[in-house]
């Protein structure tokens, strides 16, 4: 026991000691930065164009929208395009007026998975 | 499932620390076994071999952990992603994120089974652990970056590059100067890594200060945001880690073998301690969305000097009714006045006059343990001094701090709230707390012990330098569950620094036990006036 501690061998050790015990706060990765609707605003429907701008590259194909309807129902999105690889676009059709809650799962190019919500008033 | 993503989120973050711990001792191995032990003429032949060995056996073992991480992250973050996304396996395997691992996963798998033997054995080395650099810098900050792209991936490139010769390859040196044993290798050893060190240190600085400007950008991000703050701690143990390198430089130059050798050996001690520390700050920064980013979520100076202005600590506490604690049986009505709005703080976050109970419940805490730590910090002092043998009790004081965690840490049980003590056990957060108070207890006996034994050698005396440095690193890192962003980064404000004093506390301390005795005078001060500063620290606590 001695020998260990007072070892390099310790070195290594301590290492995995922290990584054990160590906290890691996790936030959101990818943040949006400009949204069409955008947050708490009023749009005209029935048929709404989604455009979302995030801080950093973001995977489309491996990236998913769902829109959470005034009844709580989830209504689903198409798959998002990319027109930048900052960019995620999409289109929902036949909205009545309410209030909705979009909700977005995105992968940044980094590995990192973030979500988010905006929430927006269909008139 | 959200539970699931949320577990499995944070797994991925704590092995994102994994992996860049796992290939700093794959950059700091192979430079170190290719370059700092190298055999040069002026070593008798066959000096080196047991140092080459001891490394290689080092550089295996780091490839075999470094493999397993990159396993377990490629399932964690798969699973993260088809839960979130919603897509199958195959789908998940074309992310970028999967390509780096399995890069990764490949190169630390050749490594840890290949004999690199002959001629090309370096070239070939340098092959490997450059794709695990390559691969790793994919899933960094800059491979993510819309604007300066390129510029940031080499300069991530160089910082982590850098990072892993000096920082990965101190383990490699603490190993070198404990196996081989005759002074002439260890001084040779020494000597090369020195010169390797510098430049490594060099080029380390100029990198972080080129991404800062990038990533933080200006003064208001750096003391705003919880990725600024995070970076200012990171720079602070980076000097720390540089005062100890810079004693060891000019020791290296103005004094021989015999005098240097003992005392280098526990200062690289404590360098790879703090260094370790100042790589798992980095991974919690890679988890973190960059300063600039966050211009409706960065802190006001105005408002951090509002906060933080000196004020009398607050001694009185609400009652344990009082606070939003639900107790079972006894809800609070949402309609009940002391649940509405009434306030907002300075950050936006509402505020109702059981969230304000709540705060001051939480400042009471904070200032009572300041007041305890304060006066453990002087009575440090004051034993120092060697005037005041009575003082060298003062960690009993550590007991007042269990006693205050078991009443006051989880106000909804015995004594003060309803639940029983026997009924509590078995909520994990309790548990936690109590077990920490338990701890508190038996660390003030066996630190009394080792207080009073005339000679502080040996194992246990270490237990304390060691908890001190590990608790600290979980303050620095830990998560505060806050929603409002800057509320969080107000908190951190509060807690960053203290932690980071935390890490030089624990290292000073080791440093005491473990340098030469007429050494130990300067590192003895240190950590008392740590305490005291930590002490000052909690005192002026806000939430607000």
């Amino acid at each position: 026991m001695r020998r260990i501690l007072y070892g390099p061998v310790f070195s290594v050790l301590f290492t995995l000691v922290i990584l054990a015990a160590v906290v890691t706060p996790l936030r959101a990765h990818a943040v949006l930065m400009d949204s069409k609707p955008g947050r708490n605003s009023t749009v005209k429907g029935p048929d709404i164009p989604i455009w979302l701008r995030f801080n950093v590259r973001v995977d489309g194909r491996r990236s998913r929208l769902q829109l959470i309807a005034p009844d709580g129902s989830t209504i689903p999105v198409e798959a998002p395009r990319q027109t930048a690889p900052d960019i995620l676009e999409s289109h929902i059709g036949g909205l009545k007026p309410g209030a909705y809650r979009l909700q977005w799962h995105a992968l940044a190019s980094d590995g990192h998975m973030s979500s988010g919500e905006v929430d927006f008033t269909v008139n | 499932m959200l539970k699931l993503v949320d577990i499995f989120g944070y797994l991925s973050v704590l092995l994102s620390a994994g992996t860049l711990v796992g290939q700093s001792l794959l950059l700091g191995g192979a430079l170190f076994i290719f370059w700092v032990a190298r055999p040069g003429p002026e070593l008798p032949a066959g000096s080196l071999e047991a140092v080459r060995s001891g490394s290689w056996r080092l550089f295996r073992a780091a490839a075999i952990g470094l493999a397993i991480v990159q396993v377990l992250y490629l399932y964690v973050n798969s699973a993260v992603l088809m839960a979130s996304a919603e897509i199958g396996f195959r789908e998940a395997m074309g992310a970028n994120f999967f390509l780096a691992g399995s890069l990764i996963l490949v190169a630390a798998l050749v490594a840890s089974v290949l004999r690199f033997q002959g001629r090309y054995a370096a070239g070939f080395a340098a092959v490997l652990v450059l794709v695990v650099l390559g691969a790793s810098v994919m899933t960094d900050h800059a491979a993510s970056r819309v604007e300066g792209r390129i510029p940031l991936i080499i300069l991530t490139a160089l910082h982590e590059a850098s990072t892993g010769f000096w920082i990965g390859g101190l383990p490699f040196l603490l190993l070198g100067l404990h196996v081989g044993n005759e002074r002439t290798a260890q001084w040779y050893l020494t000597r090369r890594f020195s010169r390797l060190a510098l430049v490594s240190v060099v080029v380390l600085v100029a990198s972080g200060f080129g991404m800062s400007l990038s990533y933080v950008g200006s003064l208001r991000s750096l003391v705003g945001t919880s990725y600024g703050l995070m970076l200012m701690a990171k720079v602070a143990m980076l000097l720390a880690m540089l005062a100890l390198g810079g004693i060891n430089f000019l020791m290296l130059r103005r004094y021989g073998p015999e005098k240097v050798i003992p005392r280098l050996r526990r200062l690289v001690e404590a360098e790879v301690g703090i260094g370790i520390t100042i790589v798992l700050s980095a991974a919690s920064m890679t988890a973190q969305p960059p300063a600039v980013d966050l211009p409706n979520d960065t802190v006001q100076l105005s408002h951090i000097a509002a906060r933080f202005k000196p004020e009398w600590p607050r001694l009185r506490s609400p009652n344990a009714a009082e606070l939003s604690t639900r107790y079972p049986g006894r809800p609070i009505s949402k309609l009940d006045p002391t649940r509405q709005t009434v306030a907002y703080s300075s950050e936006g976050m509402p505020l109702s006059i059981r969230v304000m109970n709540d705060m001051k419940w939480s400042e009471y805490n904070h200032h009572w343990m300041g007041l305890i730590v304060l006066a453990m910090g002087f009575l440090a002092l004051l034993a120092r001094t060697g005037r005041a043998g009575w003082a060298e009790y003062w960690p009993l004081l550590m007991i007042g701090i269990a006693v205050f965690i078991f009443l006051r840490g989880d106000p909804e049980c015995w004594p003060l709230g309803p639940k029983s003590f026997w009924a509590t056990w078995a909520a994990p957060e309790i548990f936690q707390h109590r077990a920490a108070a338990l701890v508190c207890v038996a660390f003030a006996i066996f630190e009394l012990r080792v207080r009073r034994s005339p000679s502080q050698e040996g194992v246990l005396p270490l237990i304390f330098p060691l908890l001190c440095a590990v608790g600290a690193a979980l303050l620095l890192t830990h998560s505060h569950a806050i929603s409002n962003v800057r509320e969080e980064t107000m908190a951190e404000l509060s807690h960053t620094p203290m932690a980071t004093v935390g890490v030089v506390a624990g290292w000073s301390r080791w440093l005491e036990l473990r340098l030469p005795r007429e050494d130990r005078s300067l590192p003895a001060w240190i950590w008392p006036v740590c305490f005291v500063l930590i002490g000052a620290g909690l005192l002026n606590y806000r939430e607000l």
